[in-house]
């Protein structure tokens, strides 16, 4: 079973929604669309629920034309972003319409609705309204609608981001079990997010979308270790990757009168020239020996702090595994780990990766 | 000071309320105990005469109050049909899609009594081109003197005046629908019509209730267009009960016995609409 979207592009206005997305997809296997916001990933879902219309490009299912089957008969099932269900109907109700459409008998329809109903953590809020139920279980609702009808296509459109912190950790820990636990060789698994923390969670096969455009695909190690370009290591890390605009001269990296290192080892056969080099927030130190640079602001975010510092017209976030507090405008001395650099040609293309490039 | 401010500021509303609601009810009340009529005007006490003639001896106003009943529910289930076909016509996407919404309210702008008049005209059964068409297959229809076409005619007129009505209340409510339960319809395997059934029609479920409550106020007040297009007949054959109030108020001047019928009247609606309502509400809303 397969699913196979080609060249599908969609652009309804000056703007590319989708631009030649050409994917495969197989039956037993998570896949994890990672983008900013518009960058097509709920656009690609639609398409492949039949919510939203194409201008080029075929659909094909099991080796049959999907563009031309009805959304109604297409058998997927959709989680969207926003909570949505049927606010005039109680939660059995919510989750059994689906069945209900099937014409399935009244007793089969009670089994796979408590079997759902059980596995969303939902038990005894069967005859509640959806109104009285709380954004989360308002979501696990609509899950449980979805998972119901074992369709063949499963496709999430950020569930889990109109949700607060802890139950979202919470929430995607119960997906992942639920997915992994349901996720039969039959179906295939679509989740789109903007959290890249998120999808190297789910550790499914990422795609990473750009203005409805494929930048990657591959394994989250994959897309992590070596991402193809700028735009992807902006888009698969958060923070984003520190892009440094620097030159190679004579063995040298240099990045602006004061900072300048050795060309580490894994970057050979290396021209002059002026390159751009990238290094994770995580992947540098504080170091008494290290180069001067100073603080603009200082967050702290649950046991972390980032640190934003400059130094002349070079910016650079820095991620501190630890909470502590700074002034703005304290000086503060850093170094890199350059064992962890990356190197991008003039265009933003991957040149040199501390992973081992395919 | 214990004087509480508070209420002379209440006291404008208070006053016109009393003044043009609560005293003419309880002046009506007091009118229909007693015998006021053209000869021998005033108010004397008669006691409860007035409503023992009422409930034993006035076949015509439970007829006519019958027919009122059977006339209304008629037309407002008409309206709710059409005018809730319409609204689903209008709301989706279509071309010209305003042009017809201001199309489809074009009657309720009009005023009923001369549409009415024109339309008396329309059903004229020698000279109205209603009969000009038929005339053409070789039957000339008596609109408004067959006691069961009068009937067909009043309903035709009522319902052409008052479905924008419903329309508009309609296509305001389909609207204000959320969006996302169609969606998730359609990605639970519901077709166009199951949409409609187990999505749309509950949706809409409180704002038809309200819509058809308002209708069958309304409807059950019809007297212009009985008045101008049969005049109630033929004999008594479209004859409602406001109708019935009226003649023998204003043209009988059986003044205390009309206030007894008008009375009885407002009653009955009190209560039939509350338990109408009640009904629709079990239906529509309890069951699905």
């Amino acid at each position: 079973m397969k699913l196979v979207t080609d060249n599908l592009t969609f652009k309804p206005e000056k703007e590319y929604f989708l631009n030649k997305v050409s994917l495969e997809f197989e039956a037993g296997k998570l896949y994890t669309l990672l983008g900013r916001t518009l960058s097509g990933k709920t656009s690609l879902l639609k398409t492949i629920a039949g919510l939203q219309p194409i201008d080029t490009g075929n659909i094909i299912f099991e080796g049959k034309d999907f563009s031309t089957i009805p959304v109604w008969k297409r058998n997927v099932a959709m989680v969207y972003q926003q909570f949505i269900n049927y606010p005039h109907l109680n939660v059995f109700d919510n989750i059994a319409f689906p069945l209900k459409q099937r014409k399935m008998k009244t007793s089969d329809i009670e089994n796979e609705v408590s079997v759902a109903i059980h596995k969303v953590g939902l038990l005894g809020f069967e005859k509640r309204k959806i109104q009285e139920l709380s954004g989360g279980q308002q979501q696990r609702v609509a899950l449980a609608r979805s998972l119901v009808k074992k369709a063949k296509i499963l496709l999430l459109d950020e569930p889990l981001v109109n949700l607060d912190y802890k139950l979202r950790e919470d929430l995607r820990n119960e997906f992942k079990n639920i997915f992994t636990s349901d996720l039969s060789a039959n179906s295939i698994l679509l989740y789109a997010s903007t959290d890249p923390l998120e999808a190297m969670q789910l550790n499914g096969d990422i795609i990473v979308l750009d203005e409805g455009e494929i930048l990657q695909s591959g394994t989250a190690k994959d897309v992590f270790e070596n991402p193809t370009n700028i735009k992807v290591s902006e888009i698969t890390n958060d923070p984003a990757m520190n892009i440094l605009k620097g030159s190679i001269d004579s063995n040298k990296i240099i990045l602006n009168e004061n900072v300048q290192f050795k060309i580490p080892k894994h970057v050979k056969n290396i021209q002059a020239g002026t390159y751009h080099f990238g290094i994770r927030a995580s992947d540098m130190i504080l170091d008494d020996k290290g180069f001067d640079f100073n603080i603009d602001i200082s967050e702290i975010s649950g046991s972390e702090t980032f640190l934003h510092l400059h130094q002349n017209e070079l910016n650079i976030v820095l991620l501190i595994e630890e909470v502590k507090n700074f002034n703005e405008n304290d000086k503060v001395k850093i170094n890199f780990n350059l064992d962890k650099l990356y190197v991008f040609d003039g265009k933003g293309d991957l040149l040199f990766s501390p992973f081992k490039m395919n | 000071m214990n004087f509480n401010h508070k209420f002379v500021f209440l006291l404008p509303g208070l006053l016109v309320l009393i003044g043009i609601l609560i005293f003419p009810i309880v002046f009506t009340v007091r009118l229909s105990l007693s015998s006021w009529d053209s000869f021998y005007p005033g108010l004397d006490f008669i006691g409860l005469d007035n409503y023992i003639r009422l409930f034993t001896d006035d076949k015509r106003f439970w007829e006519s109050f019958f027919r009122l009943s059977f006339l209304s529910v008629t037309t407002v289930f008409l309206q709710y049909i059409i005018g809730f076909s319409l609204a689903l016509m209008v709301w989706k996407d279509i071309i010209f899609k305003r042009f017809f919404r201001v199309l489809f309210l074009i009657p309720m702008m009009t005023t009923p009594v001369i549409m009415t008049v024109i339309w008396r005209t329309f059903f004229h059964e020698s000279l109205g081109p209603v009969n000009d068409f038929f005339s053409l297959f070789g039957i000339t229809p008596l609109w408004l003197s067959n006691n069961i076409l009068a009937k067909v005619t009043v309903i035709i007129v009522e319902v052409w005046q008052w479905t924008p009505f419903m329309f508009l209340l309609l296509l305001a409510g389909l609207l204000s629908l959320p969006k996302e339960p169609f969606l998730a319809a359609s990605i639970d395997g519901a077709g166009p019509i199951r949409k409609f059934i187990y999505v749309t029609f509950p949706l809409m479920a409180p704002i038809s209730i309200g819509a058809i409550i308002i209708r069958l106020i309304e409807a059950s007040k019809i007297m212009d267009t009985v008045y101008v297009l049969t005049s109630g007949g033929p004999g008594t054959a479209t004859e409602t009960s406001s109708y019935y109030i009226f003649i023998k108020g204003l043209r009988e001047f059986q003044i205390g016995y009309s206030a007894a019928l008008s009375f009885t009247y407002l009653i009955i609606m009190i209560i039939s609409l509350t338990i109408i309502s009640k009904l629709l509400v079990k239906l529509l809303i309890k069951k699905i």
